[in-house]
Order: structure tokens, then sequence, then C-alpha cells
């Protein structure tokens, strides 16, 4: 009896042992609210993928977080001069979960696989693909494509495998997902959980990773975790051990516990005001610019967000080289300006605070969507105005409904918005004539803007030109006081220090791979 | 009997059909659409008009209805708009985890609830009578989500005994059951001590007592079955509630189940899927409310004659 006893007890301590080996190699991660219910991993028909994406797929390119592109399935890449011809050398050695070999054979057969899709745009004007050889592929285009590069670090253009993708048809993504990232597919529930599992025959990490071999952690979870409170709760009691993104007012409970370490990444979010041109008074452009120099930038970044992230002067996020714009047409805090202004365009202060002109006052309405972070700033924003006339009042709504109140084209006036995107093509989105309503919230029509968008667009050739003419399109947006902006969040994720150990500096625009492949567990 | 059933079974087909337009009307008279939810940063104002047409939005509600019905008819849910999977197949992944959260929670308030109920009733206008009294009110008033944080701060967080949320375990039910069913525990308690006080005043009881049987023999064996009955109608409505009435729980918890998929369809503006968990719903409840019928049929005889 005593013997079995013994046996007994041995086995279970060696189970409980390989139990913690094993859970030693495993980590769980958290994605939040915005990239919760991302329906599928397939990158060429999603709209919507989370952050474990990147864990399975790689890309052409990377991108870092000051916005320079690097190597990942392409080693090399030049242009001709003209714009109308793209080489790109593929690394060697690379295969996909399923034992594929990467090639050139598969861009050939991945860049048609776009055609009819979501992302279609993306390699719209490639016309042909040109198979050089086993690892060199041409690009032919229609039009010359600058953004060609950035198009191909997108997390939309991860490279399947085109035999599982060809095999799984709608399946694909959903019920396997084959590509040649650190990490495979293991299951896959939608809105509930990813488990993925190490990929031992991964050596082609790019130069954003010190570790280019298999990544250290064995498996991990993704969990998709909607509501923030829990998130945090999560990791506070090691549920998980890393979320992948944090609101900024979670900051003070999280520094708070010891051993949770928070790290910030450059913003890839822009909060700001449109203002409808079109409609009174905002059809005076003094009255708008009274609105815009109204707003302080700085007390919202002080008091909302402790200093966390930067105030925003302009539209585009501050890594971009287009936002460096010529400084006078930076918007910052300015009341005596805003008030002078007011004053030219002929309202005056009346005795309750708020500006009269013909018996009208200066009351407009100021639209936000649900969501405490919307709500509080923009109660900051409504007291701002105040200060320089304006009585703003607020009106609430889902982020549907807005969207179809904006469709409207006439009924808003001022609205507290952000977007996330990491290209200056987002001016194109927000204040393109072709797109009235929503997106184009602020209902800019101006044919000098038109003209300044096609230049951007479409008549580039290299980055430099690119970069010069968005640079332009930017800087007249924002002579015409079409929206203020407000304010750039910083990329705030926090991870477990009892349970993981992460690089120093993050490279990328985002937490992706090629940090988590030099992520480990700490032992 | 069985006629009484069947003139049940027949007075759901009008009550389905005006739920399925009302369901219809309801998700497609708020304002916002599932394109938005769909188009890429980039893609051109043409590509929304194909979208639009691909799913058939631009054409007049009736039609969209009726093609929609029709289909319903057959079975066929259609697919999700946002998620681009079948409906059904949406639906059925997601119904067991809330048959089990719901089922359970039903069967924890009912069990508790109607314990609670009857000794309160039995020791009707005591200080026990009062005071748990007191408690299922205070408790009935809580919101379900804040209940939820605070068994997740007591339990999960301070205590370490449950997990905080998900579904990966079964012990991760325990906080969710708890929140969903001490709510229901509330009414049936309730419901429970009312009807028995009522029971316990009519003639029968009298004569039982005279006959000289015990307290505890007259309310356990008597005084309860009869009053039953209203807590069998209660337990028929809530067996809707059953199947997505956990909504705020499953999304405090972030458990999987229709309640879940109902918020982010919402959010979304996915219409077929909200149309097919709306209907579910409402079906459940329809059918709910039928077995409670036909129960309380089953145990009192003066209900289905009151139906010819």
């Amino acid at each position: 009896m005593r013997h079995f006893t013994r046996i007994a007890l041995l086995t279970v301590s060696a189970l409980a042992v390989s139990g913690t080996a094993l859970k030693a190699q495993e980590a769980t991660f958290a994605v939040t609210a915005r990239e919760v219910g991302a329906p599928s991993y397939n990158p060429i028909t999603g709209t919507k993928l989370n952050s474990a994406n990147s864990l399975i797929f790689d890309r052409l390119l990377l991108q870092d977080a000051d916005q320079s592109f690097h190597g990942a399935l392409a080693q090399s890449w030049e242009q001709t001069p003209d714009g109308m011809q793209w080489t790109f050398k593929l690394k060697p050695g690379v295969k996909f979960h399923d034992g594929e070999p990467f090639n050139a054979k598969v861009i050939e057969w991945w860049i048609p696989k776009f055609a009819g899709t979501e992302n279609a745009y993306m390699v719209a004007n490639i016309d042909k693909v040109e198979v050089v050889d086993d690892l060199t592929v041409r690009f032919h285009m229609k039009a010359p494509d600058p953004n060609l590069l950035f198009n191909f670090a997108s997390s939309f253009m991860g490279v399947p495998s085109p035999k599982a993708y060809d095999q799984l048809g709608d399946k694909f993504g959903v019920t396997a997902a084959i590509g040649t990232g650190p990490y495979k597919m293991e299951s896959f529930t939608v809105g509930q959980q990813t488990v993925l599992t190490r990929n031992d025959d991964y050596t082609w990490g790019s130069d954003l990773s010190a570790n280019r071999g298999p990544a250290k952690i064995k498996k991990i979870t993704v969990r998709e975790i909607a509501e923030d409170s829990t998130a945090f709760l999560e990791l506070q009691t090691g549920g998980v051990d890393l979320l992948y993104t944090v609101p900024t007012d979670f900051l003070p409970r999280l520094k708070a516990e010891k051993t949770v370490k928070v790290m910030m990444i450059p913003g890839t979010e822009i909060v700001y005001m449109p203002i409808n041109v079109t409609v009174e008074p905002f059809t005076d452009i003094k009255v708008r610019a009274a609105a815009a120099y109204a707003i302080n930038q700085k007390a919202i970044w002080q008091t909302l967000y402790g200093g966390v992230g930067t105030p925003a002067n302009q539209f585009l996020i501050s890594s971009l080289q287009e936002s460096k714009v010529d400084p006078k047409f930076a918007i910052s805090y300015d009341p005596a300006r805003s008030k002078k202004l007011l004053d030219e365009a002929g309202w005056t202060m009346g005795p309750d605070g708020v500006r009269v002109k013909n018996g009208q006052k200066l009351q407009v309405k100021l639209w936000t969507s649900n969501g405490t972070e919307f709500k509080r700033i923009t109660e900051a924003v409504q007291a701002e105005l105040k200060d320089v006339g304006f009585q703003a009042d607020i009106t609430v709504f889902d982020a549907s409904s807005i969207n179809a109140q904006y469709k409207k084209k006439t009924e808003h006036q001022l609205a507290v918005r952000s977007y996330s995107w990491t290209n200056a093509d987002i001016i194109d989105w927000f204040f393109s004539g072709k797109r009235l309503g929503y997106p184009n919230v602020s209902m800019l029509d101006d044919p000098k803007a038109e003209e300044l968008n096609v230049i951007a667009m479409t008549k580039s050739k290299t980055w430099e030109e690119r970069v010069a003419n968005f640079k332009a399109y930017h800087e007249y947006i924002l002579s015409q006081y079409a929206f203020a902006p407000i304010y750039e969040p910083a990329n705030i994720f926090a991870y477990s220090t009892k349970r993981l150990k992460l690089p120093e500096a993050i490279r990328g625009t985002r937490l992706t791979s090629q940090t988590i492949l030099d992520a480990d567990v700490t032992k | 009997m069985f006629g009484y059933f069947l003139k049940r079974l027949l007075l759901l087909i009008p009550v389905f059909l005006a739920m399925s337009a009302v369901v219809f009307a309801i998700v497609h008279l708020v304002p916002g659409d599932p394109i938005d939810n769909m188009l890429q940063i980039g893609s051109s104002p043409e590509r929304r008009a194909a979208l639009t047409a691909k799913f058939g939005l631009d054409r007049p509600l009736v039609v969209q209805y009726g093609v929609w019905l029709g289909r319903v008819f057959h079975g066929d849910f259609g697919d999700a708009i946002v998620l681009k999977q079948p409906v059904a197949t949406l639906i059925l992944t997601n119904l067991p985890h809330s048959l089990a959260l719901g089922g359970l929670a039903l069967l924890f308030s009912t069990v508790v609830g109607v314990s609670i109920g009857a000794a309160a009733a039995f020791f009707k206008d005591s200080w026990f009578d009062r005071s748990v009294m007191g408690l299922i009110l205070a408790g009935a008033t809580i919101p379900n989500f804040w209940l939820g944080l605070l068994l997740i701060l007591v339990f999960a967080v301070e205590l370490g005994w449950f997990p905080v949320s998900g579904a990966r375990s079964l012990d991760a039910l325990v906080l969710p059951v708890l929140t969903v069913g001490l709510g229901g525990v509330a009414l049936i308690a309730r419901v429970t001590r009312a009807a028995m006080v009522e029971v316990a005043r009519q003639d029968f009881v009298m004569m039982l007592h005279a006959k000289g049987l015990s307290r505890r023999q007259i309310y356990l064996g008597h005084v309860l079955r009869h009053a039953l009955l209203p807590v069998v109608t209660i337990l028929g409505l809530k067996v809707g509630w059953v199947v997505g009435g956990a909504v705020t729980i499953e999304y405090v918890f972030a458990r999987p189940g229709l309640g879940s998929l109902l918020i982010s369809a919402l959010n979304q503006r996915d219409y077929p899927l909200v149309q097919g968990c709306l209907l579910m719903l409402g079906v459940a409840v329809m059918l709910g409310t039928l077995l409670g019928d036909l129960a309380q049929a089953a145990m009192d005889p003066r209900i289905r004659n009151g139906l010819r």
C-alpha cells in the first residue's frame, strides 16, 4: 500500500512538473474591444483582421515605427524611374505551414486573387505579374503607384498558401489558415479565441527582430475580450499575459500594478473635430477658423490623458512625413485669434456669454459617438467653444447611427471623431468631393482640393514625389479649416512581467510578429 | 387536452407572422447600414453601390421582407453580411453556450426561488419573512452587469476561485450562472410566496387544518402544489430569457452565446444576423409561453375548458 502511494505521488508530481514545464512555454494574449469578432483570417477577402493575423501570415514588407520599409518575404526591391515597373527579390528557403514552397509563382497566383474583393484597390494599379525567375517577380503597372510599398506592408497583404487557399475556398481562414508566419493556427472560434502553435521551421524573420529563427514561445492563445474592464481584470489575475491595446483611461490602474509593464509606441490614431463647411454659420471660413482655434489641444492632452500621446495640430499622425506641414498651416490653440475672427465675422458677445448676429445665437450642434472616452473629450471641446462664445449642444449617437445621420449631409455641424490609419491617403478618404456626407463629414467639395487630390493620389511617381504632393494637399485642407485637430493617442499595450519578457524597444507601427519573435516567457 | 393543444398551436401562426414583420421592420428602420462596416478606407463609392446591390439592400423594404420571409419558411436564414457565414451556423454554434448558461440559471433560480418563497410563506410575517423578502427586493433592483462585476471582483480577483471570463472550462460557468440566477430568484420567490399566501386563505386549507394535519404537511403537501401554477407560467415566459436574455452578462464575462452574437450584429447592423437572432429569441418566447400554458392546462382542467 505504501509502495502504491509512493508511485502515485511520484506520478502526480511528475505530471505536475511536466504540466508547469509545458505551461512555461505558453502565453495567453488578449485582443480587446476594437478587434473582437473578426470573422476570419482570410487576408485577401477580410475587411477586419485581428492582431493574431500577423503571427500566421508574413507579408512582403514590414514598416518600422518611423514608417520606413523593411524586407520580410521580400529581400530587396527596386522601381524604374517612370514608376511603371517594380522588381522584387524574394527570400529563399521560405515554406508554408503545409510544406508548400514560397516563390515567384505564389505571387503570380496571389495578386489576381484580389480582383472583386474588398481589398482589390490595393493592387488595382498592377497590370500584370511577371515571373522572372524562381525568386524574382516583376510588377508591370497600369499607373505609377509609390504607395505599393505601403500596401505590401499592410496586414491585408499576408500571403496565404495557394494550395490550401484554393482547396478550402470560403472556409480558408475559418477552419484553417495556412501562411508562412512564425505560428500555425491550431484552432479558431470566432469572437472567442485562436490557438497558435510555433512554426519550428521558421528561419526568415525580418531585420526588425533580433531573433530571426523560430519563436521562443511555443504556444500562444489569443483571446477576444469585448469589455475593457474584464480584459484588465484578466491581466491582473493572470488569465491573460498580454493586452494588445489598452484604453488611455486604464493607464493609472495598470501603472499601479507592480507586475504589469505598460509600453507605448507611436500612435496610429487622430481625434479631430470635423466642421460641416456647407451649413450655417460654418459656411463662413472665419467662423470655422474661430472654432478650430478655440480647441485647447494641450489642455485636453494634459488633463484628460495625463500627458500620454501628443496634442494634434494637423490631420495626420506625426510619424508620417506628410504631417510635417509648414508651421503657418498647423492649427493650435489661439483664443485671442478665435475671438478676433468671430468679431470680424459680425458675431458680437451677448450678455449670457453666447455670441449673437442679427438676433441669431451662435448655437451649434456638436455630435459624438457613445463611449466614455468620446463623451469626455466632447465635453472638454464644448467647454472650450463656450470660452470664445459658441453654445455647442452635445448629441450622442452609436457608431452606425451617426454615420447614417452624416449621410443626410445637412443635419450636422460639428462632431468629435477619430480614425486610425498610417497613410496620408486618409486625407482623400475624409475630404474628397466624391465621398460627401460620409466619410467626408466636413462636406468639403472644393475645386482646388480636388485638383490637389488627383495629383497626390494618381500623379506621383516616386515616394518622395508622393510625400510632397500629399503635403501640399494636406496644407490646403488645413487652410480651409474643414476640421480642428485635437489629440493623437499613443498605442498602448501591457503585459505581465511575471510571465513574459519583451524587448525594450518595440519596432514596427504596431505590436506584431516581429516583436513576438523576440518575446519569451520568464523562467 | 389535444384539442386545446391544437388550438394553441394554430394561434402561433399569426403571432409568428406579426413577430417576423416587427423584427424585420425594427432592424431596417434603425439608422445605419452594414455596408459602412465592410468598406475599407480607400474603396470607391461605386464599390459601395455594388455591395448594396449585391445584398439586395437597394430594393424596397417590402420586397426585402418578402424575400427574407420566403427563405425563412424554407429554413434558410441567409448569410450574415459582415460575418460572411450562414446565420444558421452562427446561431447553432452560439446556442449551446446560451442554453447552458440560461438553463442552469433557470434551474438555480427555480430551486432556490421556490424554496425561499415557500419558507417565507410558511413563516409569514415573521422576522425571517420580512428580512428575506427585503433582501430579495434589494436583489431584484441590482443591475445584472453590476452584480456580475461585483462577483468577478470578489470571487475571481480577490479569492481567485473562478476565472474572470471566457468559456474555456466548466468553472467559468459558475459566476455567470449565479449572476443571472440571482436575478430570477427574486422574482420566483416573490411569486411563490404570494401564491402560497393566497392559497392558504382558501376553504380547503381551512378544512385540512380542521382535519388535524400539521402545518408543515399542509404547506408542503397541498398549498405549495396549488401555488406552483403561477410559478410555472412565469417559468414558461422565462424560457425565452434562457436563450438570449443574458445579453449583458455574456458581454461582461466575455462568453459566446446568442446575446453576444446579437450585440455584435446590432453594432455592425448585420441585418440577416440580427433578424435571425431576434426571430430565434421570439420563437423561444413563443414556445416557452406555449409550454407554460400547456403545463398549466395539464395541471388545471378549468383552463383548458375555458378556451372551448
